[in-house]
């Protein structure tokens, strides 16, 4: 059987470089884009409706004249042609209206909206599709709440690899694990700035999801540095043991990541083709992040558990110099 | 010792197969045009509003600044529970958040409504109500509601002419006990205060109804909520005087709670507005449906394929274990154990699923790449199963865990009573909820059927004589055993 013999602790200043460089680019793009919440999160109201238009007679201007004239606020809209439906063939074109300022509309006034456009484009049948309109309050509790579950996540993963893994140093593990797991956490941000997708439900259900997908990952490597611990001798240097770790799952991490990764990919395949919005925002971000994940418990959490323990050792070795020192002056 | 583990593998199997098929078809059987269902199939699945399409809406009453109380609170969801029933919505979720003084509701379009007109539904649903007392109990139209009850609605003749009170004449009423001064049973009853106007409207109109031996029905809206009839012998001469009376009859204590909660929300004092909605139309959640279907075939298929191709006899196993999770998936949403509730299926939930037929193989990636390791270490076949299960197993445990913990989170964090409803108030089961779930059932199944039935299928197998060839199982090819 070929294995791997990939010297990852080694090698590891360059897998943070990698890294480094990764979220630098992120946190330039995060500067210049910025992020952009999405009024589950901060309030608002978005319309969706479907028309027909064969005489082209709906333009994105006159719709937002319209609709401005209705709700005496400004609207941004967008006109989105030929959506497919679910026998693949091109019918309806929709246009999304987000109005702005983050108070929520009134029924009364969606209605008005919808009557004015049909009076407006009489041709144009405009059927409502979707519609959320959502008071800032209700939003910005819902985003703490979002916030708080992650936190509560991560603290409980903590002590569990902590309590799983004390013979191999329960809590410099476990703050490893964390560590990558920040990694992935930045990379799905990453994926939401750089597409210019709106941080919302679908992102907080991402993240959790690689929290315990890269976490279970990383687990995977530590459970067999845990066993090759109590098989090889106490004086292998810590640098070789996890190596060797990596290596022998590392077929394994690929597989179950491939596996992974080919299944969301049919899905983001699949809802970029039928224009669902709100699966390839999940699916999308849940790709990056399981890659993300794979290679940051193989490349960022078993050499950065190295770089501790051997700066521990040192640490030690000089702690247990210096004692000897001062027992040779007595 | 060999020979008897042989049959193990066609057992397991055919079980294995059997379950997916009825986890997907269900079964029924048909007696003339009524069906019915003993195993719930894909087909019984409740889909979200996401997918069936349906509106989300939360309603705050419009208090000017006053505290709203949690009997209040009550009332109004009560009036909108009764609507919801009028409009024959049978299947919504609806909560009261007493902290922040809301009321959340989420309901699937009805299948056999054409037109698709949320706006009007919520603008219908947190219209104020109308309490009356009429005279008679005659309606025109009846119809089943979701607990099986009758529900009479559109009073006509005399009950549509006679209104002796309306919601403005009830100060209060509220669910009590009675007990029988002769007999000394205890019964529910619903207690009703009038205002000093209402209180002689009232007593005229229980001097009329006892005298004609008619009864008298509480409406709300265009709905029956209530009638009865009064004592000719006792109440006769005066009608029921002093502003107090009872409603007795069959009452449970839930029944008397919900009457008196709808009489107390046609004397609500405030106005109920809809702050925040969201809606989704039929057809957009149709198209996803199929769409994330034809996505969880293919990535099946491909995962399949790639098993096979990799790993061998075990990929092989690890196909069917993988339909074994994926039924189990099914047969958790489907409502299929009766145990277990049907639940609300929403496009993420589906996401989940889907994650987890991805992920679901990991138990036999590390199983597998386990035994191979081994076969190249030089041991036998039996020894190399026997060491790769053995040497897995805590692997997939830990691993496992992490993701059933996340999944829980996920549950109990953004579930309708959750362990933050303290800090944040009640919500729906909103669409991560139905993640969690799938979630947390798929990787339930991975570890029954990743670990067990795998482990049992590929032992069964390496019994027979043909497949104890080491390259099966990831050994280098034309090896001897």
């Amino acid at each position: 059987m070929k294995q791997f013999k990939i010297r990852f602790s080694k090698n590891r200043k360059i897998y943070y470089a990698i890294s480094i460089g990764i979220i630098l680019v992120g946190v330039i793009c995060n500067i210049v884009f910025g992020a952009k919440l999405d009024i589950e999160f901060r309030g608002g109201t978005q319309l969706k409706y479907s028309y027909t238009d064969a005489s082209g007679a709906v333009t994105q201007t006159e719709v937002e004249k319209t609709v401005k004239n209705t709700v005496k606020r400004d609207a941004s809209v967008l006109l989105n042609k030929n959506v497919k439906n679910s026998s693949g063939t091109a019918t309806t074109n929709n246009v999304t209206i987000e109005l702005s300022g983050t108070d929520a509309i009134s029924v009364e006034t969606q209605q008005q909206i919808a009557k004015d456009l049909q009076t407006k484009f009489t041709n144009s049948k405009f059927s409502l599709i979707e519609s959320s309109s959502i008071n800032p309050s209700m939003g910005q509790k819902f985003f703490v709440k979002c916030l708080v579950a992650v936190a509560i996540t991560i603290v409980l993963l903590v002590l569990y690899i902590a309590l799983r893994f004390r013979k191999i140093g329960g809590m410099s593990a476990g703050v490893m694990a964390i560590v990558a797991l920040l990694h992935d956490v930045c990379m799905v941000y990453f994926t939401f700035i750089f597409f210019q997708m709106p941080i919302n439900g679908n992102f907080i259900a991402v993240i959790l999801l690689i929290l315990g997908y890269s976490l279970n990952d990383t687990i995977i490597v530590y459970d067999r540095i845990r066993e090759n611990r109590t098989e090889m001798p106490a004086k292998t240097p810590i640098g070789e043991l996890v190596d060797l770790s990596i290596n022998q799952t590392l077929s394994r991490s690929i597989f179950t990541a491939l596996c992974t990764v080919m299944v969301i990919a049919c899905l983001c395949v699949v809802a970029a083709y039928y224009q669902l919005t709100s699966v390839t925002t999940l699916a999308l971000p849940m790709m990056i992040g399981v890659v993300s994940g794979c290679y940051s418990s193989v490349c960022i959490a078993g050499p950065l558990y190295v770089g501790w323990n051997e700066h521990k050792q040192k640490k030690q070795k000089k702690g247990h110099a210096k004692p000897q020192a001062a027992s040779a002056e007595e | 010792m060999k020979r008897a583990r042989k049959p193990i593998f066609f057992i397991v199997a055919i079980l294995i197969l059997a379950f997916t098929f009825v986890s997907i078809s269900g079964v029924y059987s048909y007696k003339g045009d009524t069906k019915t269902t003993y195993v719930k199939g894909v087909g019984d699945i409740r889909w979200g509003i996401d997918i069936k399409g349906g509106v989300e809406a939360t309603f705050s009453p419009e208090s000017s600044g006053k505290k709203v109380t949690k009997e209040q609170l009550d009332s109004a969801k009560s009036v909108i529970e009764t609507r919801m029933v009028q409009n024959n919505i049978t299947d919504y979720e609806l909560y009261a958040d007493y902290s922040q003084g809301k009321i959340i509701t989420r309901f699937p379009w009805q299948s056999e409504e054409t037109s698709f007109d949320p706006e009007s539904a919520l603008k219908e649903l947190s219209a104020t109500s109308v309490l009356t007392f009429r005279e008679g109990s005659e309606y025109t139209n009846t119809s089943t509601g979701s607990d099986g009850e009758t529900i009479y609605t559109t009073p006509k003749g005399t009950t549509a002419k006679t209104t002796f009170l309306s919601g403005s004449d009830v100060k209060s009423a509220k669910a009590g006990v009675s007990q029988d001064s002769t007999s000394g049973q205890s019964t529910y009853v619903v207690e009703l205060e009038l205002t000093s106007s209402g209180a002689q409207k009232f007593a005229a109109a229980t001097k009329k109804v006892a005298n004609e031996s008619s009864t008298l029905s509480i409406w709300m809206d265009d709905t029956m909520i209530s009638s009865a009839s009064v004592d000719k012998t006792k109440f006769g001469q005066t009608g029921i005087t002093g502003g107090k009376a009872e409603i007795s009859g069959n009452f449970t204590s839930d029944s008397a709670t919900k009457l008196a909660n709808q009489i107390n929300a046609g004397a609500l004092p405030f106005k109920l507005t809809v702050s925040s909605f969201s809606s989704v139309s039929p057809t957009l959640g149709t198209s996803s449906l199929y769409a994330m279907a034809l996505a969880g075939i293919v990535g099946f298929i491909l995962v399949a394929i790639f098993m096979i191709l990799v790993f061998r006899l075990p990929g092989f196993v690890a196909v069917i274990s993988l339909c074994g999770q994926m039924a189990l998936c099914f047969a958790a949403v489907s409502g299929f154990f009766p145990f277990m509730k049907s639940f609300t299926m929403t496009l993420p939930g589906i996401a989940g699923m889907i994650l987890s037929i991805g992920m679901g193989v990991d138990a036999n990636i590390i199983t597998a790449t386990r035994i191979k390791e081994e076969l190249y270490a030089g041991k036998s076949l039996d020894a190399a199963i026997t060491a790769g299960d053995k040497n897995s197993f805590w692997a997939i445990f830990d691993g496992n865990i992490t993701t059933i913990l996340v999944a829980v989170i996920l549950m109990l964090v953004f579930g309708p009573t959750n362990i933050l409803s303290a800090l944040f108030g009640a919500s729906t089961t909103g669409s991560i909820y139905s993640f969690g779930y799938t979630l947390l059932i798929g990787n339930i199944g991975n570890f029954i059927f990743g670990i067990y039935t795998s482990r049992a299928m590929t032992r069964s197998l390496s019994a027979f004589k043909p497949l104890r060839k080491k390259w099966l199982y990831g050994g280098a090819i034309h090896e001897a055993v």
